[in-house]
Parts: structure tokens; sequence; C-alpha cells
């Protein structure tokens, strides 16, 4: 197999780790914030009399939130690749070394300000429920955020720069993506967020808000806003809740968007290496059409795999778990 | 007017309209499906449907980059769309079942219509269902199809009819179906299961609401190209 061949293989795999890396922080960093839909019974506690020190940032939805953090981190870097790159010709990777977390850091200032005047916000329009700001839970947690969000963002960036010259990598640049690095950032945001949201969230929302509730079972309407408020020893703040979730949600969370990124790059590769398109590259002929078939023929494929993967796993867990038994 | 106008607009309001559609087969569970109090993925319409569409979307760019077929290059974006929203409901039943202990149960039928299994017993009671059963996998995974394939079809339109640049042609076809989706979680108002969910009969108001909408967007898509010099 030619080398060209082999490097994007190889550069794939590193976008998949890359991915799996970005996800499981960007479901951390939501929950030390408690952004996203758990969010809804951190804003309810107090309304309902539970007096927390819950960190609470709801900035926006995650999929906005962090396409804004990953599009300015890759504008950053972009101009800046295109001031640096012209000084180290034939070595440009250089460039983005320096690029990219400079970007990354600008962005990083953002999602601080952003949770600061969340926070504050959204703690002080609870004074009717005499809900205080306390000053180190809003110290305290900013750093632990903006630790996270720096590792999401980077690894974003850093996808959408490996993609964005992925042909140029391997030896072959006019297999490089045609989206421009901020798009490909924006692309990536949008879903890293999405994924962070409707997967990672559960762990933290159904489980860790509600641990002193019966586990196996949905949280009642009457538990809403009743949050487990008190850890194993003291009061509980979102830090105890990064620790917890590290363990199952996040990880999980970075899988769901690792496969996600490696399904649907190594379906168009093995297309392409099928179809003969590799790595003679002719534009636009039958070949082509049928490089585009495999990587559909591939893709429905790994939707069958896991359909029935699902069907599976659900049988087993009605099985092992039974009919619903509490009052 | 010359024919190709006619095929930017007609193809821009079915990928639209697609869109609406397919976010109305998504099983959206909203905030409540994070507590695990009703069925479906837990997160908003919108959200899990621009995920969904990006990721459809990234894949036809790829694949436009080597076939010029529109037939090829729509179904990869909705067999892209469809692989990412399949891990996500997988995923999602493996952390409501190994992290909660959650069974995934419908809360709208009470056996699924699809393998037969009864839903009721299985319910803890003062919840709209938990996790992402059977019927709500499929109906995700058509409503991923559908979605990435509208998405898709949009994208082409822009690229090839439209002679727009990649970028511009991506941010013009997730525009117009950012506005689609929105409509129809407007209609859809918090949760809904799938197809065999009550308010998926409310899918007519938004579908005229959504041709309303891409029959403007493709006028002004037809208008950027004509003063943009690019048709």
């Amino acid at each position: 197999m030619p080398i060209e061949v082999v490097l994007l293989f190889a550069w794939m795999l590193v976008i998949a780790f890359l991915a799996f890396i970005a996800c499981t922080f960007e479901d951390l960093e939501s929950d030390i914030g408690s952004q996203s839909n758990p969010n809804s019974q951190v804003q309810l506690a107090a309304q309902v009399g539970q007096i927390n020190r819950f960190f609470n940032k709801a900035i926006s939805g995650e999929p906005l939130s962090n396409a804004m953090y990953c599009v300015t981190a890759g504008t950053i870097a972009w101009i800046l690749l295109m001031q640096l790159e012209p000084l180290v010709p034939g070595e440009e990777w250089k460039a983005a070394v320096l690029a990219i977390p400079i970007g990354v850091l600008g962005a990083v200032a953002i999602n601080m300000i952003f949770s600061t005047t969340s926070h504050c916000g959204r703690t002080a329009a609870m004074k009717r429920f005499e809900q205080p700001i306390y000053l180190d839970v809003l110290y305290g947690h900013l750093i632990p955020i903006g630790a996270h969000a720096f590792m999401t963002t980077f690894c974003i960036t850093w996808i959408a720069y490996i993609q964005s010259n992925i042909g140029t990598l391997a030896g072959n640049p006019a297999l490089d993506h045609p989206f421009a690095l901020p798009l490909l950032c924006f692309v990536w945001g949008i879903t890293v967020g999405s994924i962070g949201s409707s997967t990672g969230d559960v762990h933290y929302g159904t489980e860790r808000e509600f641990q002193d509730r019966p586990f196996g079972e949905g949280k009642r309407v009457v538990y809403h806003g009743k949050i487990t408020r008190y850890a194993s020893c003291g009061v509980r703040t979102q830090k105890d809740i990064a620790g917890f979730c590290a363990k199952f949600g996040g990880p999980c969370t970075g899988m769901t968007f690792g496969l996600i990124i490696l399904f649907t790059n190594w379906t168009t590769l093995v297309g392409m290496q099928l179809g003969g398109f590799l790595p003679n590259l002719p534009a636009f002929t039958a070949i082509g059409d049928m490089a585009a078939i495999w990587t559909i023929v591939l893709g429905l494929l790994i939707v069958a795999a896991l359909a029935v993967g699902n069907l599976i796993f659900v049988k087993w867990v009605r099985k092992k778990c039974g009919p619903f038994v509490g009052v | 007017m010359e024919p190709v106008i006619l095929l930017i607009v007609g193809y821009v309001v079915i990928g639209g309209l697609l869109a609406c559609f397919a976010a109305h087969l998504l099983p959206v569970g909203g905030a409540p499906a994070a507590m695990g109090t009703a069925t479906g993925i837990a997160t908003g319409t919108v959200q899990i449907m621009l995920g969904a569409a990006m990721t459809g979307l990234f894949t036809a760019a790829s694949v436009d980059t080597f076939t010029d077929s529109l037939l090829l290059v729509t179904l990869s974006g909705a067999v892209g769309a469809t692989v990412m929203i399949c891990v996500v409901m997988f995923m999602a039943n493996i952390i409501y079942g190994f992290g909660a202990g959650i069974v995934p149960v419908s809360g709208r039928v009470d056996v699924d219509p699809i393998t037969k299994e009864p839903q009721a017993p299985y319910k803890t009671p003062q919840c709209d269902g938990h996790g992402v059963p059977i019927v709500v996998f499929v109906s995700g995974s058509l409503g991923g199809f559908i979605g990435g394939f509208g998405g898709a079809l949009m994208y082409y339109t822009l690229l090839n009819y439209a002679n727009f640049s990649a970028g511009t042609a991506a941010i013009g076809a997730i525009s117009i179906f950012v506005a689609n989706a929105i409509l129809a979680a407007y209609n859809i108002r918090g949760t809904i299961e799938g197809f065999h969910d009550p308010k998926f009969k409310r899918l007519p108001y938004a579908l005229v609401a959504s041709f309303a909408v891409s029959l403007l967007c493709g006028i002004v898509v037809s208008l950027t190209a004509i003063l943009g010099g690019t048709l």
C-alpha cells in the first residue's frame, strides 16, 4: 500500500483519538458549570427552597456555545497561520504549534468571561429565593472550567487543522478537505456540543444530581429541583461532580464523538480505497462514483450493526432489570 | 427566467421540507430526558438535528470532492447523519442502562409497535418514559437519514447549481436547515418520540410554514447568485 494512503489512515486515527479527548472534556466542562439540560434542576433548586453551592452557567445550548469557542479559536489560529506560515517554508506545522494554542487561549478567555457573567447573573436573579452568590464557588470553578474548555477547544481546532490539511500532511494536497479551518471548527464545535448535550448530560442529570434517590428509575416529576446537595464529606460543589462523571459519563460521551468521527472518516477513506480512487485521484469519473457507492454501503452497514446492537442491548437490559417494582 | 433558478428554488424547498419532516421523526427528549423523566435524546430539537446535519454535511462535502452525482452526494450526507444519530442513541442507552439502571421505555404507547413488547410495566410512575426504546431508535434513524438527505441536497444545490464556494454553500445550507428545524421545534413544543407519537399528527402545519420559509430562502439564494455574479 502506498505511503500516502497509510498516512491518510494514520491521520484519521489521530483525529478520532482527538475527538475522544475533546468530547470527554466537553462533557465534564458542561458538568462543572451545569450547563445545558440538567441546569434546569439547579435553576429550580433555589425556587423550591434548596439553597445550594452549585455553579450555574447556562450560557446557551452547548452546541452553540462550543461552536462559538471553536470558531473563535479557529479564526485566531487561521489568521496567525497566514502570518506565520511564510516564515517557515516547508515546515508549516511549526506555525500551527504556536498559532493553535494562542487561538484556543483567546477562546478560553471568552468562555471564562461568559461563565462569570452567566453565573453571577443567574444567581443574582434568585435573590428573591435567598440564594447567595458564593464567591469561593465562583472563583474555585472558573479555572477547572477554563482548563476543561481549553482541552476541548484545543482538540477540536487540531482536528479541523488536520482535516483541512490532511492531504498535504499525507503527501497529496488534492485530498485536503474543501472547508476552511474556521468552518471545520464550526462544524465540529456544533457536533461536539450536540453530543455532549445529548449523551453526557444523562449521567449528570439522572444519576449525580439525584444521587440520594433510588437507583434504577427515571427521576419523577416530584423530585425535580430537589437535587443532592451534600457530598460524602461536606457540602457538594461541581468539583465532586467532575470526578464522578469522569468515571463513566465523560468517557462514554467521548467515545460517542470518537466513534462518529471514526466512522464518517473511515467510510469515506475506505470507500476511496475500494473504489480505486487512492492514490491517483482521477476526478469526477466512474471511479469517483464507485468510491461514493462504497462509502454509502459501508455507512449503511455500520447503521445496521448499530441497530442490531441496540436491539440486543435493549432486550438484555429489559430482561436484566425487569419490570418496575417500586411504588 | 433561467431554468436553473427553478431548479435551485425547487431543491431548496424540497430540502427544507425534508429537514422539517425529519425533525419531527427525531426522538427529542429535551431537559426532562436528561433526568430520565421523558423518552428520547436529552437535548433540544434544533441542537440534535443540527449535530446530525453537520455530520451529514461533512460527509457530503468529502464525497462531493470525488463525484458529481447528485444522488450519491445526497445519499452519503444522509448516511453520515444516520450514523451520527444512531451512535448517539445507542450510547445514550448505554449510559441509561449502566449509569442509571434505567430500562428504555416508551411513554406514548403501551406496546412497542415494532417488537410488540409491553412498555407500561417497565415505566417509572410520574415519568413520561425514559431511554431510547426500539421504535424510537427506528424513528430517529429515519429522521437522521431524511434530515441528512435534505441538508446534503441543499448543499449540493448551492454548490453546483448556484455555484457558491464550498464554505458559502455549507453556511447557506445549514442556515436554511436551522430555520426549518426551529419551525419544527415550535410545532413539537418540548418533547416528541417519533412517528408513533400523537404530536406527529401536527406535521402538516409545520410543513406549510416550512414551505413558505424554504420558498423565500430559495428566492434569496437565487437572487444572491444572480447579484453575486455566480449564476
